[in-house]
């Protein structure tokens, strides 16, 4: 009975002192009452989704709020986030927020002008390109080389963002080694992933885009299965592949996906001396009009809970790479991040 | 047999739960299936994937069976893909029949639950490897077959048409979206349009304001009469439900059922066109196809197998390929992803306890919506003796509620309800027939993407024959469907001339 008394008394304490902090923060806590995360995808079985579960579950705890997700789209998130300043509302995507605006798609404002940029708190490394199993290109090399060489490469794209950024980087390197050549690399308009994989099993697309997450089962099929495909290009950069779980994803391993990240085993130049790289981010936005308090305060809650280090671990197990920067330190990377692939994008349309 | 160490006690309660609170959410006109998925994804994240996904396989049965009663007893739809299920249904509960038809519904669903669950058990894999054949030039002669069910339909071939026309352009206003692989361009519309309409009408509000909210405005019209007392409608009056309906509907079932299922694991068509497509070839091939329409079980039996034949349909390619195939299977493939499940070709090989334990989850839902509905149907049928000024404004408040809650609270959702209300009202009056039109809605869209995408793809209208023995087993059914359809109309004109000269 004794031992009974003190093990509830210990687990009392302990409890007690877990949940010390999530009081401390819900009563600093300048939000009143329930949050809502919008996010800039409509499907729930993609990676905005995934990731922004993932750390409204950790935010949720850890300022002790009910913390719902939505997958809306970005449109009617736009529209959900103009309408609440107070913080009651917040919205999370990805890079395709100023890469819509840079490839001139309809509904996408400059981010940085319409909102304010948010923490950053994951990267998705997993955006890549694959070819089917029996293609006759086995790697990028093959691929920029045929269509330098006047071969017609056609890649399954969404147009107007993160899939697109790759193409136009491909575009881009053949343009440098083959000047007046990359128009061999045509971009094939599809929509969502299952789009993509049907225009590759048509016979329709020689390479589309796909990520890990999506594609890696589709990678370990046999050969003769029509639906069997390779990866030939991962875009994140090798050092922030380097940061993913070991395990990688499904039955492939980080080293094996490495082969795939450039500056390794691919070369995709962008200019003399670098190459192109590209690194998937998910971040905040908050309504322009949500006071410095409650920026303040989500900043905070969130540096506490990268601090605690649980959330980093399960969003390594999805392979995402735990990434978090503060409002202002997200605003002035993805400032400069944008404008560096203006100026790719905006060599291409020289 | 490692996998029945998963199915827990809150596994069954779970599934049970998920099963009776769909039901409610399906009986609502202007809440779905889909929206009750995605109402309790989240919850998935805590529950753990075993117990998370009876949770929303329940959800999901209940939800898509939920809407029958609806589109019985009050001529709404409850979710999109019991359209057909209003044709048969309401003018039964209207001679108060309501008990029979809705326990004809229910057994049906049943049937076509089961029927999906065990081809998704024996064939997904097999199956998957089928529906990949389907490329656009398929996918866009498959909704031009189910859009050929607009002539068997109509109750006049021409007006029918162009109604569905209306439909088919209504469905087109708003942006061509880049995420169906469109240009991003608005269609259709003006620039003072743009800030409700970048994305078009939303369906649900379309169908609830077409088929309930129009009647409510004619009953409105009508008013409060002394006689409306006197035509309520007698539920002892019809005649009682009996199992004896089914006989000689056995193909019918299992016809229906495989239209569903197959269907649902065809991404991209859109769970609607199941439905449609079961109950016009039921009408094609039925012996007394006039009859149709009218308040007759066999079209229930049709629509009500066929839309439930979809659950384990839609399950098919999310399992074997991780695409979902219709709406409510996009949301739920959340539960896999919130536990960092691939989904794939390789799901169900590496995950083998899971995947016998959503066939269990399966087929307990059906088992349980069976049970719940059919017993207490009897006392949800009284909702036809609420005097129509009682029960009215409440239904005018649920699809309000319905419709803004749709696309997560979008005001214009709801006005779109009382637009279509009123459109509804007026197209009665001057002619233009409701069912084609909103079936041309409902599949205008894909219709136009996959005709598009065909054409950019191949380059060549020709194509669209000579593709693959598919396409031209497709026209054979096409141009089928729709001589069955001319025929009919012929026999019940001439049928209706000697009626009228005896």
């Amino acid at each position: 009975m004794k031992t009974l008394m003190t093990t509830a008394k210990v687990a009392l304490l302990a409890g007690s002192v877990a949940a010390a902090p999530a009081i401390a923060f819900a009563a600093d806590n300048p939000i009143r009452g329930n949050i809502r995360i919008v996010i800039g995808s409509k499907s729930t079985g993609g990676d905005t989704y995934q990731a922004s579960s993932i750390i409204a579950e950790a935010l949720a705890d850890k300022i002790d709020a009910n913390i719902k997700v939505d997958a809306v789209g970005f449109s009617a998130g736009y529209q959900a986030l103009a309408r609440v300043p107070s913080g009651n509302t917040l919205m999370i995507f990805h890079d395709q927020a100023y890469l819509g605006h840079l490839y001139k798609q309809k509904g996408y404002e400059d981010p940085f002008k319409q909102w304010q940029i948010g923490p950053s708190f994951a990267t998705n490394p997993g955006n890549g390109y694959l070819v089917p199993k029996n293609s006759p290109y086995k790697n990028m090399d093959e691929i920029l080389n045929a269509a330098g060489n006047g071969q017609t490469i056609r890649v399954a794209i969404q147009p107007g963002g993160v899939s697109e950024i790759g193409y136009t980087a491909m575009k881009n390197a053949v343009r440098l080694a083959y000047p007046g050549q990359e128009d061999n690399l045509v971009a094939l308009n599809t929509g969502s992933q299952s789009d993509k994989n049907q225009a590759m099993f048509d016979g329709l697309a020689d390479v589309i885009n796909g990520s890990v997450q999506a594609n890696e089962q589709y990678t370990r099929l046999p050969a003769d299965d029509q639906k069997a495909m390779n990866f030939v290009w991962l875009t994140a950069k090798s050092s922030t592949l380097q940061g993913a779980n070991p395990e990688g994803m499904g039955q492939t391993s980080r080293d094996e996906l490495l082969q795939y990240a450039s500056g390794l085993g691919v070369k995709v130049p962008m200019d003399a001396e670098n190459d192109f790289t590209f690194d998937k981010e998910f971040f905040f936005l908050y309504n322009k009009r949500m006071s410095p308090e409650v920026v303040a305060f989500l900043d905070k809650a969130l540096a506490d809970v990268f601090a605690d280090g649980k959330v980093q671990e399960t969003l390594k197990k999805s392979f995402f790479i735990p990434n978090f920067r503060t409002s202002a330190e997200a605003q002035k990377h993805f400032q400069a991040k944008r404008d560096s692939y203006a100026k790719i994008i905006e060599n291409l349309h020289k | 047999m490692e996998f029945l160490e998963l199915l827990s006690p809150a596994f069954f309660l779970l599934a049970a739960a998920g099963s009776i609170i769909g039901i409610i959410f399906g009986a609502i006109p202007g809440m779905t299936a889909t929206m009750a998925v995605a109402v309790c994804l989240p919850l998935t994240y805590t529950l753990g994937l075993q117990e998370g996904l009876a949770l929303l396989l329940g959800l999901y049965v209940g939800g898509i069976s939920g809407g029958l009663v609806p589109a019985v007893l009050l001529n709404i739809p409850g979710t999109p893909s019991s359209i057909t299920t209003t044709f048969d249904g309401y003018p039964m509960a209207q001679r108060g029949e309501a008990e029979r038809a809705l326990k004809t519904c229910i057994v049906a669903s049943l049937f076509g639950g089961f029927f999906s669950a065990v081809i998704l058990f024996f064939f997904a894999p097999v199956l998957a490897d089928f529906a990949i054949k389907f490329s656009y030039v398929e996918k866009f002669l498959m909704i031009f077959f189910a859009m050929s069910v607009i002539a068997s339909l109509s109750k006049n071939i021409l007006m029918g048409v162009f109604s569905g026309l209306i439909g088919v352009l209504l469905s087109l206003i708003g942006t061509y979206d880049v995420s169906n692989g469109g240009n991003g361009e608005y269609r259709l519309m003006m620039p003072f349009m743009e800030d409700y309409l970048a994305y078009g009408f939303s369906l649900l509000p379309v169908l609830i304001g077409l088929f309930g909210i129009s009647t409510i405005i004619e009953e409105a019209e009508k008013g409060v009469t002394e006689t409306s007392h006197e035509n309520k409608v007698n539920l002892s009056k019809g005649k009682p439900f009996s199992f004896s309906i089914f006989k000689g509907q056995f193909g019918n079932l299992l016809r229906s059922s495989s239209i569903g299922t197959f269907i649902g694991m065809l991404p991209g068509i859109g769970g609607s066109a199941a439905s449609i497509l079961a109950y016009t070839q039921q009408k094609n091939l039925s012996k007394q196809p006039e009859k149709l329409g009218k308040g007759e079980p066999e079209g229930l039996v049709a629509s009500e197998s066929a839309n439930n034949g979809l659950t384990g349909g839609a399950l098919i390619p999310l399992l074997s390929l991780g695409i979902p195939g219709d709406s409510t299977t996009a949301v739920l493939i959340g539960a896999f992803t919130l536990q960092g499940l691939q989904v794939g070709p390789l799901f169900i090989g590496e995950n083998i306890d899971t995947w016998y334990s959503m066939i269990t989850g399966l087929m307990f839902a059906n088992i349980i919506m069976f049970i719940v509905m059919f017993y207490a149907i009897r006392y949800i049928a009284k909702v036809v003796l609420i005097p129509k000024f009682v029960l009215y404004p409440i239904i005018v408040m649920m699809c309000a509620v319905g419709a803004y809650a749709i696309n997560y609270g979008i005001m214009f959702d709801v006005w779109t309800l009382l637009i279509f209300g009123v459109a509804g009202w007026i197209f009665t009056k001057i002619g233009i027939e409701i069912a084609p039109l909103v079936i041309g809605f409902i599949l205008g869209s894909a219709a136009e993407v996959y005709f598009v995408k065909s054409l950019e793809s191949y380059g060549e209208y020709s194509i669209l024959v000579t593709k693959s023995p598919i396409a031209m087993v497709l026209w054979g059914l096409i141009i089928l469907s729709i001589v069955l359809s001319v025929m009919i109309h012929k026999k019940s004109k001439k049928q209706a001339q000697q009626e009228s000269a005896s």
